[in-house]
């Protein structure tokens, strides 16, 4: 209750601080902000467009949450999920009926997001590398294997611009303008996790080794094997974000230059930061990410410049993701003893 | 009007925010040159007590004199500028600073950063030191220093402010008994100066040693205020609890039972590579209370860490006839190990988790269905249970263990763990830092468990606690066992000086 008032607060000090910016450039700010929502969630066009862009921002907030829930900082997402894209894509290939490709799809995606969190768990667990360095360099790698496929293996023969499309028998089908079931995929994944950490023996010991390692293996938990679980899980969510966003999303291919999937697992982050770690709180942070991305367009019409945007963005983002990364630099620290006297 | 008092505060009350009666119509006085012991159980009131008079809360009701005339302390700028000074039980010191510099801190007039006055601060320091017996290097950052020197520094921070009242919130919680002894000392010396002091405490022997008079609070109110001559720790004991404290029960004659845990020359290794435990030899029979005594810090826990799985050993151990080689805690706990740990808060709870959740911690397969799903309304009825059956004070299972007292979060521990029913219990330190009722409570319990044929191995490093319950005592001294002394033997001087090194 008190993180949602605060939340909340942060949230509004956010709007204020970025309507002041704007205020100082010489727009409009609460015309722009009028504009920003009425252009996300003015209408069902809107509003599904918006949901749309929320989907693959969930999965990848989730990564990042359920790492922190077990201790660790994992921002492994994006490389994930730019292997997840690739091998949902991949899998038009396969000579099985359009419906089964897509299954196909989703389960070797979420293998090959596995197997990309396999060596984070291995060097942490046996040779203590820190996930925050093993994971930015297997990004790199991923990055580079992909951009490598998308030009070289997977382009689009005529155009050049991006990869062959998924056929349209494979793809989400579609609910509303450009909302598809991918939604519920996301949906699931994300309930699957609530069950997960607070239903689920193995999601309570990754809570107790992430809140506290030393009590937990006392306990006789094993805090490697609760780590490696939240990683590979990880893993799964954040290449189906990829997935979903090649199979369930305009254009239904990777564009060269990697743009429609740009830095879908990187802001996971702040998504997860902004949810608070909780599965509910993501899919309201995702939410809130979706808004500020559609409306922004509609806040370009205006002519406030794109840049603009994305300060107004950052700023937000800033404030409401500050208070919970300070939370976790505390927490990671050991704390002082408490006695309670009289 | 003149007054015999330096500080008298009357019909105090202080009511917080969310209802709680802190205090209610106390009356507090302290003496020029006097020693006061402010005694009484956790929540008794003595840590609001002294924020008032330092000026860090405000009373709700009731007036504070100074010198005979009546002030009003509103921040704790103005009780030390009339000389007040406070130090709290988590110091206000800046790690990375020397002890100079954080002296110097707060002071007027740039303080510590010329090089003048620095020299100035030094000399008038060194000359404080000399007075009060108090010394503490001037040039480490105070994050190098043990907590009892960083709690010198503290206390010379008030000294160099010339406070007149020095109030010490359970200074001796940190420090060992020699280190309590010294400062004892520090605090005779300051009273014959003429200071002040007001210390609090909830151990009755302190209060003997060394004030010169006590209050005790009860539930927020003054029960009594004695001339420390003229009372006794039975007196006291009885009016902070309120009640008689019955006995610990009779002992039961048991026979001698099976050996449940066998040791053989057991090494454990420490930080830094030497072994901490240097080849231990005991056994634990069944229905017997074997207690380990000795100073802390001389292997006893290692030694314990290595009996359940937490450390790696060499040598031969046994529980009820098993090797445990190669295993792990939860392998351990499943042969019917229970372990109350030294540091409850730290290794025998999650702080962040509630009640219920802490209450299944070790003992998650008995929740769960067979594919992992926790059964949620089992855990609760269970958690019931232990509130029920341990006296635990909580308002409900879902609170998270953080806001259990020391004591509670005690009982859940111990609950859980036997609800185990083991073979063996460890309990390192059980009653570190509770307060009277609680460590009876617990104390009583491990008798009981005695009595009833389970076998525990005690670690404490309180020797009334090892007097009151071993039926055998071993001593530690640098990972040594110096002696094994059955219960007909044990003799507090002998033991004392084989705690010491000296055989």
């Amino acid at each position: 209750m008190k993180q949602l008032t605060q939340t909340i607060f942060v949230l509004i000090l956010g709007i204020l601080v970025g309507a002041v910016v704007m205020a100082v450039w010489g727009h409009d700010p609460w015309g722009s902000y009028a504009s920003l929502i009425s252009g996300a969630l003015g209408n069902l066009r809107a509003f599904t467009s918006t949901l749309a862009r929320s989907l693959a921002l969930v999965l990848t907030g989730l990564t990042f949450a359920v790492g922190v829930r077990a201790g660790l900082f994992n921002i492994g997402a994006q490389g994930q999920m730019l292997l997840g894209a690739v091998v949902a894509l991949s899998c038009s290939l396969l000579p099985l009926p359009l419906w089964l490709r897509l299954v196909a799809a989703l389960v070797l995606s979420g293998l090959a997001g596995m197997a990309w969190a396999l060596p984070v768990a291995i060097l942490k667990l046996f040779r203590g590398v820190s996930e925050v360095i093993s994971t930015i360099m297997l990004n790199w790698v991923a990055h580079w294997l992909v951009f490598y496929l998308v030009l070289q293996k997977l382009a689009d023969p005529v155009l050049g611009q991006r990869t062959f499309l998924v056929p349209r028998g494979m793809r989400f089908p579609v609910i509303k303008g450009e909302l598809t079931w991918a939604l519920a995929v996301s949906l699931a994944v994300a309930g699957f996790f609530f069950w997960f950490l607070w239903h689920h023996a193995k999601g309570y010991e990754v809570r107790a080794a992430g809140l506290n390692p030393r009590a937990a293996t006392a306990a006789g938990i094993s805090v490697r094997k609760a780590m490696s679980l939240a990683l590979l899980l990880g893993g799964i969510s954040a290449a189906w974000a990829g997935a979903i966003q090649v199979l369930g999303r305009f254009p239904y291919a990777i564009t060269s230059d990697l743009a429609n999937l740009g830095t879908l697992g990187f802001d996971g982050i702040a998504v997860a930061l902004i949810g608070r770690n909780h599965p509910l709180g993501i899919l309201a942070g995702a939410f809130f990410f979706g808004t500020l991305a559609t409306g922004a367009a509609k806040m370009g019409l205006r002519g406030v410049p794109i840049d603009m945007i994305y300060i107004v963005q950052g700023v937000i983002v800033m404030f409401m993701a500050a208070p919970e990364a300070l939370r976790l630099l505390r927490w990671r620290r050991p704390k002082p003893r408490r006695e309670v006297s009289g | 009007m003149a007054s015999e008092h330096l500080i008298q505060a009357q019909g105090i009350s202080k009511i917080y925010p969310d209802g709680t009666v802190a205090l209610s119509g106390v009356n507090f006085a302290v003496r020029p040159g006097e020693v006061h012991g402010l005694l009484g159980e956790n929540g008794a009131g003595k840590t609001t007590l002294t924020k008032i008079l330092s000026g860090l809360l405000s009373p709700t009701t009731g007036e504070i004199n100074w010198r005979g005339k009546r002030v009003r302390l509103a921040t704790p700028r103005e009780a030390l500028r009339l000389g007040i000074g406070m130090v709290h039980q988590h110091f206000a010191l800046v790690g990375p600073f020397t002890g100079l510099e954080n002296v110097a801190l707060g002071l007027e007039g740039g303080g510590a950063l010329f090089p003048v006055q620095a020299t100035a601060i030094r000399s008038q320091l060194e000359a404080i030191m000399e007075q009060s017996g108090l010394v503490a290097p001037l040039d480490v950052p105070v994050e190098e220093l043990p907590v009892g020197v960083q709690q010198r520094v503290e206390i010379l921070k008030m000294l160099y402010r010339e406070v007149d009242l020095l109030i010490l919130d359970e200074p001796t919680a940190v420090l060992t008994p020699q280190e309590a002894e010294e400062l004892f000392g520090v605090l005779r010396n300051l009273a014959a100066q003429g200071k002040s002091v007001v210390f609090i405490t909830h151990k009755l022997e302190e209060i003997m040693t060394a004030t010169d008079r006590v209050t005790v609070l009860r539930q927020g109110k003054v029960v009594a205020v004695r001339e420390t001559g003229e009372t006794s720790v039975e007196e006291l004991a009885q009016l902070m609890v309120g009640r008689e404290l019955p006995g610990l029960r009779e002992r039961a004659g048991n026979p001698p039972g099976r050996v449940i845990l066998r040791v053989q020359d057991l090494v454990v290794p420490g930080r830094e590579g030497q072994p901490a435990v240097k080849g231990v030899s005991f056994t634990v029979q069944e229905g017997e209370i074997f207690g380990i005594a000795g100073v802390q810090g001389n292997g006893q826990s290692e030694l314990v860490e290595a009996l359940v799985g937490l450390r790696p050993w060499e040598g031969e151990v046994e529980l009820a006839g098993e090797s445990l080689r190669g295993l792990g805690p939860a392998e351990i706990a499943n042969l019917g190990l229970a372990h109350i740990p030294e540091d409850r808060q730290n290794t025998g709870l999650i702080l962040d988790f509630t009640l219920a959740e802490n209450s299944i911690l070790g003992r998650l397969r008995a929740f769960q269905s067979r594919l992992g799903r926790l059964r949620w309304r089992k855990v609760h009825r269970f958690a019931q249970e232990l509130i029920a059956n341990f006296s635990i004070q909580a308002p409900s299972p879902i609170v998270p263990a953080r806001y259990l007292s020391g004591g509670n979060q005690q009982r859940l521990v111990v609950g859980r763990e036997l609800s185990k029913s083991p073979k063996l219990l460890i309990a390192n330190q059980p009653t570190r830092g509770l307060d009277i009722a609680a460590t009876h409570y617990i104390r009583d319990l491990l008798l009981e468990l005695r009595d009833q044929g389970m076998g525990i191995l005690l670690v404490s490093a309180d020797l009334d606690e090892i007097f009151e319950l071993s039926d055998r005592v071993a001593v530690m001294y640098r990972g040594e066992f110096t002696a094994i002394v059955p219960r007909e033997e044990l003799d507090r001087g002998k033991v004392g000086l084989l705690m010491g090194g000296v055989r």
